[in-house]
């Protein structure tokens, strides 16, 4: 079984994020990026399906040089190789672009692939688009929040939860198709250092050279959404008063609040 | 030059706003009616373009609520082989629809199914389309769409435009639009069209409510106006019977912070904050929680917040309304009795 797994390469929240004032976009370069958290989830499911049907996990991302050690991790975790599409005209990408230079890559570097899994969102942009993107560029079905699946034939019996409605769902769906994996549902395996150390040499990296996309339909320029402004996000001001003393008048206070609040 | 894949448009051609009406058997989802308001206020925007609903494999009663929600035309998708949901084929067909109707804009609920179609659609009609928006307006020299929506982990706000291609699209979470009044003298249009699909590829095979081992029997954190949260400082899985307790008497439910979780206290489906459910309720009681910023982005849009901490100087208190400063379990027991009194008492 030949499977692409989508990892993002994204800037850790904890990092000063930098934004370019001229497109509202991130700044990944020269930022140390990691492995969005929901991601793992979905390496950890593919590495499960390898080792019980056999074949190989390639990880693919579309991120800046910086982007690489993120991989070298993932090789860590047992991924058996990986592929960076690194390239200056990709900056500034909505999901639409992302998910056209994913695809290409796919349809170039890995023809015959089986399945592609997607983590359910980012942590930093919780679009949950590019799963379902990738699938439309790639002409395959799709279906998210898959749990569990198994292998019958040329089929893929998929579990899913939809955590809406608290209800499991259990589809058939042919191969290829897209994934992608419940946020949280896996237990990600540990990076071995022995293999994360010889992880350079499984790393191909592509650029727009290779691929041949159109400037005009990546990166920003290719994306039909552009981010017009930006604010920090305002919350509203709290009114900070102190309740102390005895448990007895706390209680009193609170029940005014409550009062006040229409709760009670 | 735009991209050569997108096909060029005329943007005059493109009218109305129109809203994804998603069935939860038979009968909509709230989240839909919420849109059709919206729908109408940018509608209004615009010049006074109609609002149109589409859904897959619903009943005429169906369409009339959507009507009575604020709907000029809704069109319900026929075509036997779509009964049952299944992701790519339900998407194939409602983009085959808007496709044919041209909205100006096309507004999704996020609902779990919603996300799963959304992106799908809009690739489908080769146009962007933004997710989780908290509000929604229009420019009115440009007729675009403002899409905004909270990013990079909740700390900015970004506008985003969809300025070449139409429909512009954009999804919103449940709950966050009111839902406007049922009024049964609205007329509208209801048209039932045949849509066909290419082969099916993916089978529904069974479905199973899931019968998870919850806290309690209450209502899911986000759908909640009043919720009572607890954190690592409660330290036992009973200190959260009392929360559960308290949370009943206000009406409200439960939720937790990550170390709560992490604890095995409280499902991971009651987790508020960044790696959790983003909640907007009116009353957020925070109990033994630190307030770690990574549970802020979670809770900050809540009307009013009360925390109990030990700890004055702990985050959660410079966040709050009302900062007790106490041990909770010297206070929510006699909370607790106080409320049963004055509940006995009406």
């Amino acid at each position: 079984m030949k499977i692409v797994v989508l990892t993002k390469a994204a800037v850790p929240l904890s990092s000063a994020i930098r934004i370019d004032p001229k497109t509202g976009t991130l700044v990944r370069e020269g930022v140390p990026l990691t492995t969005n958290v929901w991601d793992r989830d979905a390496v950890e499911f593919a590495l499960k399906l390898r080792d019980k049907y056999g074949g190989e996990v390639i990880a693919l991302s579309m991120a800046p040089p910086s982007g690489i050690p993120a991989l070298e991790s993932l090789i860590g975790m047992g991924v058996d190789r990986a592929i960076l599409a690194s390239d200056r005209v990709f900056a500034g990408a909505d999901t639409w672009a992302t998910a056209h230079v994913l695809a290409k890559t796919i349809e170039k570097y890995v023809p015959d692939y089986d399945l592609v899994v997607a983590g359910e969102e980012t942590i930093d942009s919780t679009t949950a688009h590019i799963g379902a993107q990738t699938a439309s560029w790639l002409g395959v079905p799709y279906v998210y929040y898959v749990y569990d699946a198994e292998v019958k034939g040329k089929t893929l019996i998929v579990r899913r939860f939809l955590e809406d409605e608290g209800v499991d769902e259990v589809y058939e769906v042919e191969m290829p198709a897209v994934i992608s994996v419940l946020k949280g549902s896996q237990v990600p395996r540990e990076v071995r250092l022995s293999r994360k150390l010889v992880a350079r040499e499984h790393i191909q990296i592509v650029s727009n050279n290779d691929l041949k996309l159109e400037p005009e339909c990546v990166g920003l320029r290719g994306s039909p959404t552009i981010v017009a402004g930006l604010a920090p996000a305002t919350y509203p001001p709290r009114k900070r008063v102190v309740i102390q003393g005895e448990p007895q008048e706390i209680v009193k206070k609170l029940v005014e609040v409550l009062r006040q609040e229409g709760v009670i | 030059m735009p991209c050569s894949l997108w096909p060029p448009i005329n943007k005059e051609e493109y009218k109305g706003v129109w809203v994804y009406l998603e069935r939860d058997g038979d009968k909509l989802k709230d989240v839909g009616l919420e849109l059709l308001g919206k729908a109408r206020e940018l509608a209004a925007k615009l010049g006074g373009t109609e609002v149109g609903g589409v859904m897959v494999a619903g009943t005429e009663e169906m369409a009339r609520e959507a009507i009575y929600h604020g709907a000029d035309k809704v069109v319900i998708v026929e075509n036997p082989d779509l009964r049952v949901y299944t992701p790519a084929e339900y998407a194939e067909a409602i983009a085959k629809v808007v496709a044919k109707y041209k909205p100006e804009v096309f507004l999704i609920g996020a609902t779990k199914r919603g996300r799963e179609l959304a992106a799908y659609i809009a690739n489908t009609l080769i146009t962007g389309i933004t997710a989780d928006c908290t509000a929604l307006d229009i420019d009115p020299k440009t007729r675009d769409l403002l899409q905004i929506r909270p990013t990079f982990g909740g700390t900015q706000l970004a506008t985003i435009r969809t300025p070449q291609r139409r429909p512009q699209m954009a999804s919103v979470r449940p709950g966050v639009f009111p839902k406007p009044p049922r009024d049964t003298s609205r007329v509208g249009q209801i048209i039932v069209e045949k849509v066909e699909i290419s082969r099916r590829r993916t089978r529904l095979i069974s479905v199973e409510k899931r019968l998870e081992k919850d806290v309690a029997d209450l209502p899911p954190v986000e759908s909640s106006d009043i919720v009572v949260a607890g954190g690592r400082g409660l330290g036992s899985a009973e200190g959260f019977k009392l929360l559960i307790e308290l949370a009943k008497l206000l009406g409200g439910t439960v939720g937790a912070s990550l170390m709560a979780v992490r604890a095995g206290w409280v499902p991971h489906n009651r987790q508020i904050g960044q790696t959790g459910k983003t909640i907007r309720p009116k009353l957020y009681i925070a109990v033994g929680i630190s307030g770690a910023i990574q549970h802020l982005m979670g809770m900050q849009e809540s009307k009013t917040v009360i925390a109990i901490n030990p700890d004055p100087h702990a985050p959660i208190m410079q966040n709050a309304d009302y900062a007790v400063v106490a041990d909770y379990k010297q206070v929510i027991p006699l909370l607790i009795e106080e409320l049963r009194k004055i509940k006995s008492q009406s």
